[in-house]
């Protein structure tokens, strides 16, 4: 089952990845390469329900609500590609509709 | 030699060692710093030790870029735990080395900075993605130095470069201020020129961190009293890991190994571990999903290179700065991240996969199940190779791990020893523990290193 | 052709706490922009998140209050998005193990009278921040200040026949919610925020109607309005012959109409999947019925209660109970000795005036069951007291000495009243002679003057036997 460059430009816009069209050939032939070589799972007969593995603790540990942040050594200015009487900034929304 | 000297001649061997391109950022300045702090106050457990930190940790002082464009000149403002700790505990943070871009790769090809060249031969990668680290330790620059783990990316540098190289158990030492990757991976985990060194380091930034949800609750691993000898231990020896098509230096080296781990009195036995085969291609689907989405909130609004002019809205700029700002390793992870995560993927891949990762995880704890020690593989296939041998390639790029990758999916320590050279090049062994038996782990490896010397030819 | 409409909401409300949902920084409002913020909720490279105890508290009591099963286990989740003011390009919340599911509320209907609205699932999640689009031309301004605050997120099964209905299921929300303690629920502060999803279908089919999603209402008069416009609009594109399509609606208070938003190149894939960096939340059964024993008497509860022992019609009680500092503050007024069906009232006028204004209680209960009292053994006529009222109100006090002090007591004292009668009986012999020729309804006339007269201090009971007494001699 090949993946077709519009299937890899939809993904790319799903991680807003922008896409060169020189890249596109080679991209897409990787992409299938990788996909291919990693759907040998998907080759396996289903199996029983297992649960997911996860290593750690079994219960997350809860955090007392009590005011105490992780302090800044730099206010969020000086880390800003942008910043407006203390906001940040960015180009205007068009296209994108908030959630 | 006085914390000073110490310093001052940290700054000597990391210029001497430039050519290697192992560092993305040091200063004399910032060493007369860390000697100065370590002297003004009690000096803990190690000693002023120098330590090198990968670039993926965060420190105050010194940036950290992940060797990429994206992060090029940021410096966090706040600092790792695992930082804290080990200066706490005396340790002097001598330089950031350079890595793969965001810790994907294998060979330390893909930072965004130039590769880092092996020790030994500088036509030759010194493995990745901790590859900076391994170089520094293995040139004699540093005793020790932090690398992290999310499918090998210590383990297998250790090899190539002829270093020991310790991942603790999933847990053991907390991830706040390791710039995630795979979070259900990621392990910070040490280099050093010998065990002893690595243990203490790895004690020294151990322990439950309330910042940490997926810490261990548990206090910091004590350093483990080395072990004399192996006797007592059932040591498996795992046949899918010594396969017919070994390299024959990787081969004679483990033959050789594997004689002086039963002279020091160990049992061997061959176990098998199942579904050692898809242990690769179910790393190569979790780690890429998670990092989809570590790797969203560089859109360069909070953080980020400086803003080109004229973009016309904001999508735009995520396009520009994600766009220009990854390699294209970054980018192919995140593309099939994004993929098998999406609607009508989901169970197809990442849901198979994980149920593949309980299986994996499952093999290694039926065989400890039945009174096995440790496990002892190769922890590559072959020794250092080529810059450049598996660029065009990515899949053959993943096959680097095909040894160390599955110790990552079930959560467990593991390290590497030099165990000898294959033409000059180092062979590493691999130590596989029980879960939450790094202590032992070492203890046993230590024993081991006595045992063995690391530069003699194995053929 | 007559239509039915489906509604079913989805209600966000902020968790009463005292910090984030996933780091130490304070849930504070109004603070200058960005300056609550820590590496966790910038999401800067390295953080990690850690969960807020208080939050899973309140959100477990939430659910409880709403009849919900609290799962014993349930996952946090990532929900994959760009936006710029979601630090992670994800939010954290819970997906297909939530906290709680299946619960049930009771509301008034204003046309189906007392029903119960399913809940389908309550679960935990952090909030994005905010971004404001027109306050640098050409730019958009982003404040993370609110970014990672802990939110519930309340869905209801899409039981709601009418946008009136859908306003009442709010108010019975907001009610349960304030009262289980889980946040101040106040729309104003965006504290509450609600999106609805209507369609319509003609009476009798059972198939659902392609939905709309109803957003951006801040009140809830402006969901009712809001929901009616889509409604309307929704029937007259079917009844045209056109079809709706699935569409994120805005509404506009000003013009009371909803518009559709920009449309969409492709709907959202969220690539939900559990955050590796949260391991499972656990919730200990004792641990959950400690949470059940901490929540007060609920609404329905209070409201069946206050019928059955104050002898009050439910009405009354609903009203009541409509807030908790209301329905304590009637119960210690009869506690204090005042009738309780005189007491519902007081408390329904004149304290609820005085409550929707300043949002406080001035008149201490003490005073008020007091004041009842001298109103119910005659010392005060009720307007009297209305006044000792808004006195005490305004000034303070203690209800008898106002009263003496303005000189509201009522007289009762036979001989002052035996004086203001036969004054009124000397001043009217015309009316008094037709009284005593038959004419008795001239005794309301009589009492009048006698009011009159004493400047209404007279206690009309005690003037009537006198003023009879003095006609029959």
């Amino acid at each position: 089952m090949r993946i077709s460059p519009d299937e890899v430009l939809k993904v790319a816009r799903l991680a807003e990845l922008a896409v060169a069209e020189a890249d596109l050939p080679t991209l897409v032939r990787q992409f299938n390469d990788i996909v291919g070589y990693v759907a040998q799972l998907d080759a396996l007969p289903p199996e029983g329900d297992i649960t997911p593995f996860a290593s750690g603790p079994a219960a997350v540990r809860w955090r007392p609500d009590v005011v105490g942040p992780e302090p800044l050594v730099l206010p969020p200015a000086a880390l800003a590609p942008a910043f407006r009487n203390g906001f940040f900034v960015v180009p205007r929304l068009a296209s994108m509709e908030p959630e | 030699m006085s914390l000073r000297a110490l310093g001052a001649d940290t700054a000597a061997r990391l210029r001497a060692a430039e050519s290697l391109n192992a560092v993305l950022h040091w200063s004399e300045a910032h060493l007369e710093h860390e000697a100065a702090r370590l002297e003004a106050g009690p000096l803990g457990p190690l000693g002023g030790m120098p330590v090198a930190v990968k670039d993926n940790i965060v420190t105050l002082d010194l940036p950290t870029t992940c060797a990429s464009r994206i992060l090029e000149g940021y410096v966090s403002p706040y600092e790792a735990t695992a930082i804290r700790r080990l200066r706490a505990a005396g340790g002097m943070v001598a330089a950031k080395t350079n890595l793969d871009e965001f810790a994907m790769g294998s060979s330390t090809e893909h930072s965004a900075f130039g590769r880092v060249h092996h020790p030994l031969d500088p036509a030759l990668v010194p493995g990745g993605s901790s590859g900076g680290s391994g170089a520094l330790v293995a040139a004699g620059v540093v005793p020790a130095a932090l690398g992290s783990e999310t499918g090998g990316s210590v383990r297998q540098p250790a090899a190539f470069c002829g270093v020991v190289g310790v991942k603790p158990s999933y847990g053991r030492v907390s991830r706040f201020g390791l710039v995630a990757f795979g979070s259900s991976l990621d392990c910070i985990s040490v280099f050093g020129r010998t065990v002893s060194d690595a243990a203490r380091v790895l004690s020294a930034i151990s322990g439950e961190d309330p910042r940490d949800a997926t810490t261990l609750a548990e206090p910091p691993m004590p350093v483990p009293e080395p072990r004399a000898d192996l006797k007592g231990l059932t040591i498996g020896l795992p046949k899918e890991y010594f396969p017919p098509d070994l390299d024959p230096g990787v081969r004679a080296g483990m033959d050789r190994a594997i004689a002086r781990i039963r002279d020091l009195g160990a049992r061997t036995v061959e176990v098998s571990l199942p579904h050692s085969p898809y242990a690769v291609p179910t790393y190569y689907i979790l780690a890429p999903a998670e990092a989809s989405a570590n790797l969203a909130r560089y859109d360069g609004v909070r953080y980020g290179p400086p803003r080109p002019a004229g973009l016309p809205d904001v999508r735009a700029l995520y396009q520009a700065t994600r766009g220009h700002g990854f390699g294209p390793e970054v980018r192919r992870r995140i593309l099939i991240g994004t993929y098998v995560l999406s609607a009508g993927y989901y169970e197809a891949y990442y849901g198979k996969a994980q149920r593949m990762r309980a299986r994996i995880a499952d093999d290694f704890s039926q065989v400890f199940a039945t009174g096995i020690d440790l496990l002892f593989t190769p922890t590559t296939p072959t020794p250092a190779f080529r810059a450049g041998e598996k660029t065009e390639d990515p899949v053959q790029m993943y096959l680097a791990d095909i040894f160390v990758c599955a110790v990552s999916l079930a959560g467990l320590p593991g390290m590497s020893l030099p165990i000898g050279r294959s033409g000059g090049l180092p062979i590493g062994g691999q130590l596989i523990a029980p879960y939450g038996a790094d202590g032992p782990m070492l203890a046993a490896a230590a024993a081991l290193e006595r045992g063995l010397d690391p530069t003699e030819e194995v053929r | 052709m007559t239509w039915e409409t489906v509604i079913g909401l989805e209600v966000h409300v902020q968790l009463g706490t005292r910090t984030k949902m996933f780091c130490g920084c304070a849930a504070l409002y109004g603070e200058d922009p960005n300056t609550n913020v820590c590496p966790v909720c910038l999401g800067l490279p390295g953080a990690l998140p850690a969960p807020n105890a208080e939050a899973i508290a309140l959100g477990t009591r939430a659910a409880l209050a709403l009849n919900c099963t609290v799962h014993p286990v349930s996952i946090f989740a990532r929900k994959n998005y760009f936006y710029p003011d979601l630090p992670k390009g994800y939010q954290i919340s819970q997906f297909d193990r939530p906290l709680a599911t299946g619960g049930r509320l009771v509301i008034e209907s204003p046309e189906r009278g007392t029903l119960e609205v399913g809940i389908t699932r309550l679960h935990l999640e952090e909030d994005a921040g905010k971004s404001i689009h027109d306050r640098f031309p050409g730019l958009t301004a982003v404040d993370l200040n609110r970014a990672g605050v802990p939110l519930a997120e309340i869905v209801s099964e899409p039981d709601l026949r009418s946008p009136g209905e859908a306003r009442a299921y709010l108010t019975a929300l907001k009610q349960v919610l304030v009262y289980a303690g889980a946040g101040d629920c106040s729309m104003e502060k965006g504290h509450l925020r609600v999106d609805g999803n209507i369609s319509v279908r003609r009476r009798g089919e059972t198939r659902l109607g392609t939905k709309t999603e109803v957003k951006n209402v801040n009140s809830f008069a402006n969901i009712e309005r809001a929901l009616i416009s889509e409604r309307d609009r929704q029937i007259a594109l079917l009844e045209a012959g056109g079809r709706v399509t699935q569409v994120t609606m805005l509404f506009n208070a000003a013009s009371g109409q909803v518009r559709p938003m920009r449309s969409k190149e492709e709907s959202h894939d969220y690539r939900y999947f559990p955050d590796p960096d949260l391991p499972p939340l656990v919730l200990p059964p004792e641990w959950v019925e400690t949470q059940r024993q901490a929540l007060p008497e609920l609404p329905g509860a209070k409201i069946a209660r206050l019928e059955s022992q104050y002898g009050l019609p439910g009405y009354d009680a609903r009203v009541l109970a409509g807030e908790v500092a209301l329905a304590d503050y009637y119960e210690a007024t009869v506690a204090a000795g005042a009738d309780p069906k005189a007491a519902a009232n007081w408390v329904m006028t004149e304290v609820m005036t005085a409550w929707n204004e300043t949002g406080s209680l001035p008149v201490p209960a003490a005073s008020l069951g007091a004041l009842i009292t001298l109103v119910k053994d005659g010392t005060l006529s009720l307007q009297a007291a209305k006044k000792v009222f808004a006195e005490v109100r305004s000034s303070g006090g203690e209800p008898r000495g106002v009263a003496e002090r303005l000189g509201l007591i009522q007289v009762r004292d036979e001989s002052a009243l035996e004086e203001w009668v036969d004054a009124v009986v000397a001043a009217h012999p015309d009316e008094v002679a037709r009284y005593r020729a038959g004419e008795t309804k001239l005794v309301g006339f009589l009492v009048g003057q006698i009011m009159k007269r004493s400047q209404g201090k007279a206690d009309p009971k005690g003037v009537q036997p006198v003023l009879l007494r003095r006609l029959q001699s």
